[in-house]
């Protein structure tokens, strides 16, 4: 029966050493781009008064849950040690049924433990709904999260963008002012995740979600991403927020407004001239392939490009990163959106959707 | 019956095909149970691969060995393949092997319906599988969230719904039976609050499924509808609701897990009183608090929906710590039988603690995601993957094992290896902590789930590593076990019918049972009715004190000691550790035959073992 000892030795090693590790690694830290830290038994340092209400309880969580931890594996540790079969037990033990004094203890007292968590959820989510006096928001940000990309729009600023690439939009709201989001979808959920926020709401077609938001560090820029299942590209469905003083904010603001003004608005499809087969017309039915594989077109010209966006609830453009044509403005589903490329030199040139870079076809120039 | 009867020492079948055909046409509750075990072990093994893929896919940043759309087929299906074809099968199988004996039965209510419960499981594990090699799998996740289910484009998602749908069909199937089973087939004397605890988990778990299921079944139809004929249930142009899938899938999904975990508790209030050589402390506590979780459990569904703005919160938050009472109940229970027990660690108590110890995490997790303002920060994050796997690896799994190690004699009539089993214990046991462990942390830090790749954030590749090997260690645990059957197999029968000195009525028949499981029953006045053959606490079956001088025959009755003083001395010697020669015939007693029975009792009642609390 000896012999049973061993084991236990080595299992309690194999647990010291990857708590070990494990504290070793949550001491490593590299390039922090967010200042999230590295990961640790604690949440990252809330950016928001409402992350407040989360890192208010957590601690008191934590530590009710490591001391019921330590009560109940130190039990059971115990109970396995001190009492395990020896070689002179040959008559039973007290053949002991129950005892009602202690299991009304272990009844009650965890139910008073978890009634106290309750409370405390309550007080805690009472923080983190909070909204301001009246619902004045000093910013409204609405967000439409469709595959695999946002757009964010500023309706009151006449703003508004899509993410391109990987890493996505940034939003940019200014600090210690209420703000509210809301959440739009028309195509599949999705979630939108701020990991310094410490809160995420769903995106859930056919209805809008809206949650209150105050930021409190100026400067700071975090990152986002989608966090509820949607499909092929869901893990780079990033986002970032930054956090700008009023002021910052405010010349972002008419900075973003002039660019909008700048941009051209789609040219009404005349019949711009040019050599014979210069003007394609290429299109999209979903957000994973152009519908035409490889475009016939000739070399050394500019090429008309009649871009026809059929999908139904992603935004898309033609552009073509070899040659540093951006393809602008993007065509919001059901939009055409007519691009004049630059002229192309003979051979395969790949095209991509600025706004799903895994979307690729081929301008085959001759 | 229209088994063929085969008695335990009889010639092997006279061919192959005759082997086949008797398998493959058995109504044998035993014959069932035993291919559900191997039919879900099959699959757990599939399911395990998988998980591989994913963990070396994410051992490192980037895109290294499954693409995006291979790696969101294999994490759909290796939930939905450990869930419905290795954990619900695999606890059916036990449930069909073990409660007709635990309750004195000769097979289930209902026999054919219980070999087509079974044949459906391969058939839909099969076609809900099928789709990886039908131009792909399911990848909308084992949750099938519409609208992306209900779009993508798929057939291996029609596929997963098909074969789901005979997956529950089967499951309310086996539930009816258990039902029926367990209300009309025990043994006189064993009344409901003599059930063995693992008859009452499989009771609960019964009544669980026969009411969550139909409510998927009709969830998975209504999304086949959808997806094939344009229904628009859940389709908000159409004026559907995605969120209503999110309701009927939950309310099945959440009683799901304890459908999952009550048969592993119940494997477990078996084991540990009998290595503890004592009753359950508080055997009622622990009924009322099964059925408790079991009732609890259809309250606290939307707890998976906190994010989505369309839930109230409080009423579900306040379900969701409530259901930690019971739980804790069970804990402080198990740890009260051990408590002046005598322990021996062998591999199915192993096991047993390695559930204690490792669920507790899971159970916390729990109650961390009650906190609605923290379920906010970590929802869909690997926090929760980590919280999940804690219970179903943890606890289901551990559970499984205990189980096997537990019940193998009894099914094979031998033995499984002492030394094998323990370093497939310490394996998965650090393994498991290796894998998990660290996605809290990670989930905590914001890394989500479902992604075939993730940032370079301080720390996260590191931790990832270290899952990865983690999980390599599980998959590297489960050899020895495997290696360890096939020795064992390979070896004679050498198991009385009681190796473990048990207390429930499966013990008191051979190992291997007969067809027919028992020649007799001992008369039943506790949850222990062989410990009470054993060490002599009743009367015999005609109220009458039995002679205390006929003590077991050989091989038998030497097994036990005895607390009292004026024990008979020929009770007295060594605990037998399951390596003697089998004793051939199945021990019983015979009714209305007394004077045949063995019996060490009659001088002793007034033993504390009938003081109930």
């Amino acid at each position: 029966m000896r012999a049973f000892r061993r084991p236990i030795t080595r299992l309690a090693a194999a647990v010291a050493a990857i708590a070990s590790v494990t504290l070793l690694l949550a001491g490593c830290a590299g390039i922090d781009p967010d200042g999230r830290g590295a990961p640790g038994a604690f949440p990252p340092p809330s950016a928001t008064d409402q992350g407040e209400g989360v890192n208010g309880i957590y601690p008191l969580v934590f530590w009710i849950a490591v001391g019921v931890f330590v009560l109940v594996e130190g039990l059971i540790v115990f109970a396995m040690l001190r009492y395990r079969r020896k070689p002179a037990d040959v008559d039973l033990p007290a053949q002991t049924h129950g005892n009602n004094l202690l299991e009304v203890l272990w009844t009650v007292i965890p139910a008073a433990v978890v009634a106290v968590l309750f409370v405390l959820t309550i007080v805690g989510l009472n923080r983190v709904d909070a909204r301001p006096p009246n619902d004045q928001y000093a910013v409204v940000v609405d967000v439409d999260g469709f595959q695999w990309q946002w757009t964010f729009r500023y309706e009151e600023q006449g703003i508004e963008f899509t993410g391109l690439g990987e890493q996505g939009p940034e939003m940019v709201l200014p600090v210690n002012e209420p703000v509210l989001i809301r959440l739009h979808s028309n195509n599949v959920l999705h979630s939108f995740y701020v990991p310094r926020f410490l809160y995420k709401k769903d995106v859930v077609p056919g209805r809008v979600n809206e949650f209150p938001v105050t930021l409190t560090q100026p400067g700071e820029v975090y990152g986002g991403q989608c966090a509820e299942y949607c499909g092929l590209s869901h893990n780079s469905m990033y986002f970032t927020v930054r956090a700008a003083t009023r002021a910052d904010f405010d010349a972002w603001v008419a900075a973003e407004q002039e660019k909008a003004r700048a941009t051209p608005t789609p040219a009404p499809s005349g019949q711009p001239s040019g050599p014979p087969g210069s003007q394609v017309q290429i299109s999209a039915s979903n957000n994973v392939k152009f519908d035409q594989d490889v475009v016939q077109v000739p070399a050394n010209t500019p090429i008309t490009v009649t871009f026809v966006n059929n999908d139904p609830a992603a935004q898309h453009n033609v552009a073509i990163p070899a040659l540093g044509f951006a393809g602008q403005p993007l065509a919001k589903p059901g939009e055409t959106v007519t691009y004049t490329t630059p002229p192309l030199p003979a051979g395969d040139n790949e095209f991509i959707c600025s706004v799903h870079p895994n979307m690729k076809a081929t301008l085959k120039a001759q | 019956m229209a088994t063929t009867v085969v008695r335990p020492g009889t010639a092997p079948y006279p061919s192959r095909w005759a082997w086949i055909y008797e398998w493959a046409t058995t109504t044998d509750h035993k014959k069932i149970g035993i291919m559900y075990m191997v039919t879900a072990f099959g699959f757990f093994l599939l399911g395990g691969v998988m998980a591989l893929f994913i963990r070396a896919e994410l051992a490192s940043p980037g895109i290294q060995i499954a693409q995006p759309e291979t790696y969101n087929q294999l994490f759909t299906m290796h939930g939905i393949t450990m869930i419905f074809l290795f954990m619900m099968p695999m606890f059916t199988g036990f449930g069909n092997y073990v409660v007709p004996l635990q309750i004195g039965a000769a097979d289930m209510a209902f026999p054919r319906i219980n070999a087509l419960g079974f044949w459906m499981v391969p058939a839909g594990g099969l076609l809900a599988l099928s789709g990886f090699v039908l131009g792909g799998a399911a990848d909308t996740g084992w949750t099938i969230y519409p609208p992306y289910s209900a779009q993508s484009q798929l057939r291996g998602v029609d596929l997963l719904l098909v074969g789901l749908i005979l997956l529950g069909t089967s499951s309310i199937l086996g539930a009816i039976n258990f039902i029926a089973t367990i209300f009309k087939l025990r043994a006189p004397g064993l009344t409901l609050m003599r059930m063995p605890l693992f008859v009452w988990n499989t009771l609960i778990t019964a009544l669980l499924l026969l009411f969550a299921l139909p409510v998927l079944t009709s969830a998975l139809i209504m999304l086949f509808i959808d997806r094939n004929y344009g229904g628009g249930f859940f389709d908000p142009v159409q004026g559907g609701n995605p969120i209503l899938w999110q309701h009927l899938f939950w309310f099945f999904g959440h009683p799901e897990v304890y459908i999952l975990i009550l048969p592993a508790f119940g494997i477990v209030s078996e084991i540990i009183p009998v290595f503890s050589r004592k009753p359950l402390f508080g055997y009622r506590a622990f009924v009322l608090a099964t059925s408790a979780i079991g009732a609890l459990g259809f309250s606290v569904w939307a707890h998976h929906m906190f994010t989505t703005g369309a839930v109230y919160l409080p009423f579900f938050a306040f379900f969701t710590f409530l259901i930690a009472v019971p739980t804790g109940v069970k804990f402080f229970n198990w740890i009260a039988t051990m408590i002046r027990g005598q322990v021996r660690l062998a591999p199915p108590m192993l096991f047993a603690l390695g559930l204690m110890m490792l669920f507790l995490v899971g159970g916390l997790d729990g109650v961390f995601l009650a906190v609605v303002p923290f379920d906010f920060a970590v929802q869909d994050t690997y926090w929760v993957v980590s919280h999940l796997h804690y219970v179903l690896v943890a606890g289901s799994l551990f559970g499984v094992f205990a189980g096997i190690y537990y019940w193998f004699p009894k099914i094979t009539g031998r033995m499984l290896g002492d030394g094998l089993g323990k370093v497939h214990f310490l394996l998965m046991f650090v393994g498991t902590n290796l894998t998990f462990f660290p996605q809290h942390l990670l989930g905590l830090n914001g890394m989500i789930r479902r992604v075939a790749d993730y940032r370079a954030n301080p720390g996260w590749a590191e931790l990832n590593l270290l899952s990865t090997l983690g999980a390599f260690m599980i998959a590297a645990s489960v050899l020895p076990f495997m290696w360890n059957v096939f020795l064992t197999m390979r070896r004679p029968k050498d198991v009385n019918e009681d190796p473990w000195d048990g207390f429930t009525l499966e013990w008191a028949t051979s190992s291997p049972p007969p067809v027919y499981n028992f020649e007799s029953l001992p008369e039943i006045r506790s949850e222990r009715p062989l410990f009470d053959l054993k060490h002599g606490t009743r009367t015999d079956s005609h109220g009458a004190p039995t002679d205390p001088s006929r003590s077991l025959p050989a091989g038998r009755g030497q097994t036990h000691g005895e607390t009292r003083a004026d024990a008979p001395e020929e009770v007295l010697g060594q605990p037998v550790e399951g390596h003697e020669t089998a004793s051939g015939e199945p021990r019983g007693v015979t009714p209305g035959l007394p004077d045949e029975r063995p019996s060490e009792k009659g001088d002793l009642r007034g033993d504390d073992s009938q003081a109930r609390p």
